[in-house]
């Protein structure tokens, strides 16, 4: 449990890119999208979430931005930036490079 | 709300010392967090206080939470700490190239400092604003110092007038510094030890000026240098994330110069009087931590 948590806190800010790149989400809203697209596998202590959303912001990486709603609430959507963008997409390669990487050597060898 | 959910915010809210503007935002953030946890819970047959309790759990301890928040916001641009260091590179410029006798000079920087420190205090603190804030505190400690050269029975009077006024204004200014962050009391109060250490080095009491003038122009390249490197120090410290590293950094730093003062005044400083210097330096340094926690007790 841990080491899961370990591999999850060296992605989150990957993650978070990932999923205001699709849209802009608010906290709470990007927790539950990570949860059902990852089918329950990525759980972790919401508050944690928080300081990884504005340290983003303050790389410039993503924009926090108050919408009020019509029953008044307000909530603080993150938008991904033409940085992120540009940052998610290199890291994407790498991802898929180390993940394609990894399954060669996972996979059972056939002799 | 809740109580124990009330409570968890202002937890987080204690320790997250950011700036008012940041410290709303966060707290704001984290309520519309809180209500949509809670009211999916209850829509899923929870309880109000089982809702709550499990919330709270998912969110994790609100010190960690208020740290890592803090974190994220705490390190300053490059131009933060160009302008944090500024007062103490002028400062150190003033020695190093024998400025501090021109009273142009010392006019000028006396009123940028305080137009900064003004204009700092207004646009809500930021952590740049401390060490020039400590800065324009120094005419009302040396105008104190001057108390002593005034002839025998004014000085009694000029005492028993000035010394209450000086302390009230210095307490007044620490404690609302506390308020935003101790340790940024502890950036402001920085330059107190090495400028005490100089003070004691340059024995301006009970000696003629011509003395001690004439040692401050001895001292001056080597006084310049212990302000440059305190430039340096709050240029780390607003670059710095962690407390723990920013409190270090402090604490070195002010171990650092006092040792130059000491190294640099020749035998001036014995070893006892430097040992005593250190303990006033960890005083200033770390006594505004417990100002806090005695002012968050009281209420």
């Amino acid at each position: 449990m841990a080491r899961k948590n370990e591999l999850i806190k060296g992605s989150i800010d990957y993650l978070l890119l990932c999923v205001i790149a699709q849209q802009p989400m608010y906290g709470y809203q990007i927790i539950k999208e990570l949860e059902s697209r990852s089918q329950g596998y990525f759980k972790f202590k919401e508050g944690t979430l928080y300081p990884a959303l504005h340290r983003l912001e303050k790389s410039g990486l993503t924009l926090g931005e108050w919408q009020t709603l019509p029953n008044g609430r307000q909530r603080r959507y993150y938008h991904i930036t033409e940085k992120g963008l540009n940052i998610l997409v290199a890291r994407r390669g790498q991802w898929l490079e180390f993940i394609t990487a990894m399954n060669l050597i996972i996979q059972p060898v056939d002799r | 709300m809740l109580t124990v959910l009330s409570n968890y915010l202002e937890s987080i809210r204690d320790n997250l010392r950011l700036d008012q503007s940041s410290e709303k935002a966060v707290i704001q953030e984290l309520e519309t967090h809180i209500e949509d946890e809670v009211e999916e819970l209850r829509e899923s047959g929870l309880s109000e206080e089982e809702a709550a309790d499990t919330c709270l759990t998912l969110l994790g301890s609100a010190k960690m939470v208020a740290r890592q928040i803090y974190e994220a916001h705490s390190q300053g641009s490059w131009t933060q700490a160009l302008l944090a260091a500024t007062p103490h590179i002028l400062f150190g410029l003033l020695f190093a190239l024998n400025w501090w006798q021109g009273v142009g000079w010392l006019l000028g920087m006396l009123a940028l400092i305080l137009i900064m420190a003004v204009y700092g205090w207004w646009r809500g603190k930021p952590a740049w604003l401390f060490p020039w804030l400590g800065y324009s505190l120094l005419p009302v400690v040396a105008a104190a110092l001057l108390l002593l050269y005034l002839p025998e029975g004014w000085s009694w009077v000029a005492i028993l007038v000035y010394l209450p006024l000086a302390f009230w204004l210095l307490y007044a200014i620490t404690v609302q510094t506390i308020k935003r962050d101790w340790l940024y009391t502890s950036l402001m109060l920085l330059p107190l030890p090495t400028i005490f250490g100089w003070f004691v080095a340059i024995e301006p009491v009970n000696q003629l000026p011509e003395h001690w003038l004439q040692r401050m122009q001895d001292f001056a390249p080597w006084i310049g240098l212990t302000f440059l490197a305190l430039g340096v120090t709050v240029a780390t410290f607003i670059r710095a994330r962690k407390r723990w590293l920013r409190m270090s950094v402090l604490v070195v730093s002010g171990l650092i110069t006092l040792t130059m003062v000491a190294y640099y005044a020749e035998g001036k400083l014995s070893i006892p009087a430097f040992l005593i210097l250190m303990v006033v330096m960890l005083l200033v340094l770390l006594s505004p931590a417990l100002v806090e926690r005695t002012l968050k007790h009281s209420g």
